[in-house]
């Protein structure tokens, strides 16, 4: 009974204009959003082979040198692109996408994509996540606000409960009917953005069991704007009514709220200002040990703890020179005041992200949205593994770097030079992103949000589809 | 207060004891707040029989038609099909039935086939897209017009679908709900003539109307109902129509010149 209603349901809105005219808007959106994903991310994907190649070229085609000055060189770090960024790019064009990684500082992330484009950027891309969180809840909305309204404006409310089925097998119908177009253009989304991945090189490896998972977020999402559609429609004694009381859901759950969200959690936990940052790890960074600076009381002191700790009387006596043993201290330490600001920056970040999952629980727009960018490996806490990674990187390059200078050569030796064969042996800058696992263990919360909204809102169907039999009842007359 | 011509079931059909009481109110009540729409109705309405309902608009005909399909529910007594109280056998009593509104309205971008096949379906009558086709051409639905939207259709052509569904339906009651209001005379005496192919078949059938003629020209039974009451109950072969017109104005003049 309930697939004969469902078909029908989807037969009478492949006939209707309306329905018509949005699938074919919404498909042709599609597999533009997709196909100018793809070529945005051939293109940067290239540029980003080369640039990390000519990097690399550059780095080891240093002349002989000494290797700290080799580490004021420095070099680059890239962000890699993931396939799945292909379908949801989501903060990659705000967060940069390479780090300059040099002695004594750590630099944030550069070249930002959006700092390339015209203030219309604001509005938005074309990419395949908009529409998927924007578009599609609006064509279910279209398709399923008078799912229930239109039975008793039409007049075949009547025939049809003489059939004898109940109000909540009329909505599990109604609900099929609504969720099989969009089950078809969702699949068809994934399965051409699956095939295109496949045949882009050089781009890592697909995760088929990640792309399942956010195509499963993606249909949870949807069943729960059908659920609220469908409540809606089962409780308005109008189509118009309605509508409008969907749009406003709508403009709410994906407008407003995430926009609300991020104002309250800017306001509650504000971030520092990017001179206020700078200037506290300065004052921190002059607290300590300077590398450069011999005649600092704190290179006084840590000469003084050296001589001691190797039973010497001079710094010429020790077996190593002590010029790239303080280098090195003085990177620890300020690598240290880093770590601290940063690990502030990052509890602050910590702060707001709960805000947005306490906001979650009054929009099912903003656990997806989070679920969908940590999938993609493209959201803040993939940026911060990809910033910290290239910082243990960096970090450990300077101490190659310091330790070389330190163990050949002696003290005051600062003509010493290392040749081109250790730039070579120092590796090349390579990340792993997150696990599967991790990025779930991350965001466990917002799939149990995502898990409680679904429950939720098919409970409240269940709820007031139960009224709707009440309302058809009111609606005979004597 | 009215006088009342009640006849008991006996008396209206002599063999009565062969037949099953297809439909049967008793002392069906129902009441909006102080106002009582339908009062104590006893009715019986046995396979075979068409039993026509008449009175004004607002007399309990659409009321009592609704609480035999469990649309409302009874303040008091029970209404039964094929002795199944209606409101805890909903389901079992729905299959039994078909029902045919003043207007009968049907989804307007499926075709008349598709809705016929479609309200089958949902009732638990599947029939083949061959059986299907004849159903409608046997209830006087144009070969034309059969994989034709319904939103072309006129409102007789909803009808037969209706009778179509009906007979595909295999229904042993028919809840007619003024069906030919708004008929043409030629539409109107088709779907007579169908219903009375219904009834040889045994079909039992309550219809609400206000059209006399028809009623004493295909009702088996006639009753006049008035706020709520069922105030006469005849055979049809029992009165002749002008008899019936003077008693159906007689129950309509106001309170106090009837009394």
């Amino acid at each position: 009974m309930i697939r004969k209603i469902a078909l029908k349901e989807f037969k009478e809105n492949l006939r209707e204009g309306r329905f018509t005219v949005s699938v074919v808007i919404v498909s042709v959106l599609l597999i533009m959003g997709v196909w100018l994903s793809y070529n945005y991310l051939t293109s940067v994907q290239k540029q980003h082979a080369e640039a990390k190649e000519n990097a690399r070229n550059v780095w080891e085609s240093q002349d002989e040198k000494n290797p700290h000055s080799a580490a004021h060189y420095g070099t680059y770090a890239f962000k890699p692109k993931y396939p799945l960024s292909l379908i949801d790019p989501g903060v990659d064009k705000f967060s940069g996408i390479s780090i300059f990684l040099e002695a004594h500082k750590r630099n944030e992330a550069q070249y930002m994509a959006a700092s390339d484009q015209t203030g219309l950027a604001r509005f938005g891309d074309l990419t395949p996540d908009f529409i998927m969180l924007f578009i599609i809840p609006l064509l279910i909305i279209l398709t399923g606000y008078n799912a229930f309204t239109r039975e008793i404006e039409q007049g075949t409310l009547k025939l049809l409960k003489s059939q004898g089925i109940s109000s909540w097998k009329l909505a599990l119908a109604k609900w099929a009917g609504i969720f099989l177009p969009v089950l078809i253009i969702t699949t068809v989304l994934f399965v051409i953005a699956s095939i295109l991945l496949m045949n882009i090189k050089d781009f890592g490896e697909l995760n088929f069991g990640v792309l399942s998972l956010m195509f499963l977020v993606y249909l949870v999402y949807y069943a729960i704007f059908i659920n609220i559609t469908l409540m809606i429609s089962a409780v308005s004694k109008q189509s118009g009514i309605s509508l409008v009381s969907l749009l406003a859901i709508w403009i709410i759950a994906c407008l407003a709220m995430p926009k609300a969200s991020s104002n309250l959690a800017d306001t509650v936990y504000p971030y520092p200002s990017r001179q206020a940052f700078a200037a506290d790890i300065d004052k921190d960074k002059k607290a300590g040990l300077d590398g450069h600076n011999p005649w600092s009381q704190a290179a006084k002191d840590f000469e003084r703890e050296t001589l001691e700790k190797y039973g010497v009387d001079s710094l010429s006596q020790l077996h190593f020179n002590f010029d790239g043993y303080r280098m090195q201290r003085g990177e620890e330490h300020e690598a240290q005041v880093y770590f601290k600001h940063y690990a502030e920056l990052k509890n602050t970040f910590r702060n707001q992200s709960r805000i947005y999952q306490a906001s979650a629980v009054a929009s099912p727009f903003l656990p997806v949205r989070f679920l969908s960018m940590a999938l993609a490996r493209t959201d803040y806490s993939a940026h911060w593994d990809f910033a910290d990674a290239a910082e243990n990187y960096r970090l450990s390059l300077i101490d190659t770097l310091n330790m070389n200078f330190a163990i050949n050569s002696s003290y005051g030796d600062w003509a010493y030079k290392a040749d081109r064969s250790l730039w070579k042996n120092v590796p090349d800058f390579e990340y792993d992103s997150p696990s599967l696992g991790d990025i779930i263990d991350r965001n466990w919360t917002n799939v149990l949000i995502l898990g409680l909204w679904f429950l939720a809102s098919f409970a409240g169907l269940k709820i007031l589809t139960q009224r709707y039999e009440k309302e058809i009842k009111l609606h005979q007359s004597i | 207060m009215f006088q009342r011509n009640l006849l008991l079931q006996a008396d209206i059909s002599q063999d009565w004891k062969n037949w099953i009481n297809m439909l049967q109110a008793t002392n069906l009540t129902k009441k909006y707040g102080n106002f009582t729409a339908l009062n104590a109705l006893n009715l019986t309405v046995n396979e075979g029989d068409i039993f026509c309902l008449l009175g004004a608009n607002g007399a309990g005909k659409s009321t009592t038609i609704n609480l035999f399909l469990n649309f409302i529910d009874p303040s008091e007594g029970k209404a039964a099909i094929n002795g199944l109280d209606v409101t805890k056998k909903a389901k079992e009593t729905k299959r039994l039935i078909s029902y045919i509104p003043e207007n009968l309205m049907l989804y307007p971008n499926l075709t008349g086939l598709e809705n016929l096949d479609f309200f089958c379906g949902i009732g638990g009558k599947n029939h083949t897209r061959e059986e299907l086709e004849g159903l409608l051409k046997e209830s006087g639905l144009q070969p034309d017009f059969i994989n034709k939207r319904v939103n072309s259709y006129s409102k007789g052509m909803r009808q037969k679908v209706g009778i179509a569904l009906a007979r595909a339906r295999d229904a042993k009651a028919l809840l007619l709900d003024e069906p030919t209001s708004g008929l043409d005379p030629k539409a109107s005496n088709e779907f007579s003539e169908l219903l009375l192919e219904m009834k040889e078949k045994g079909v039992a059938t309550l219809m609400a109307m206000h059209d006399l003629f028809r009623a004493k020209d295909t009702g088996t039974h006639i009753g006049i109902m008035r706020e709520g009451m069922l105030i006469h109950q005849v055979a049809a072969d029992s009165i002749s129509l002008p008899e019936l017109e003077k008693l159906y104005l007689e129950a309509m003049k106001p309170i106090k010149a009837a009394s």
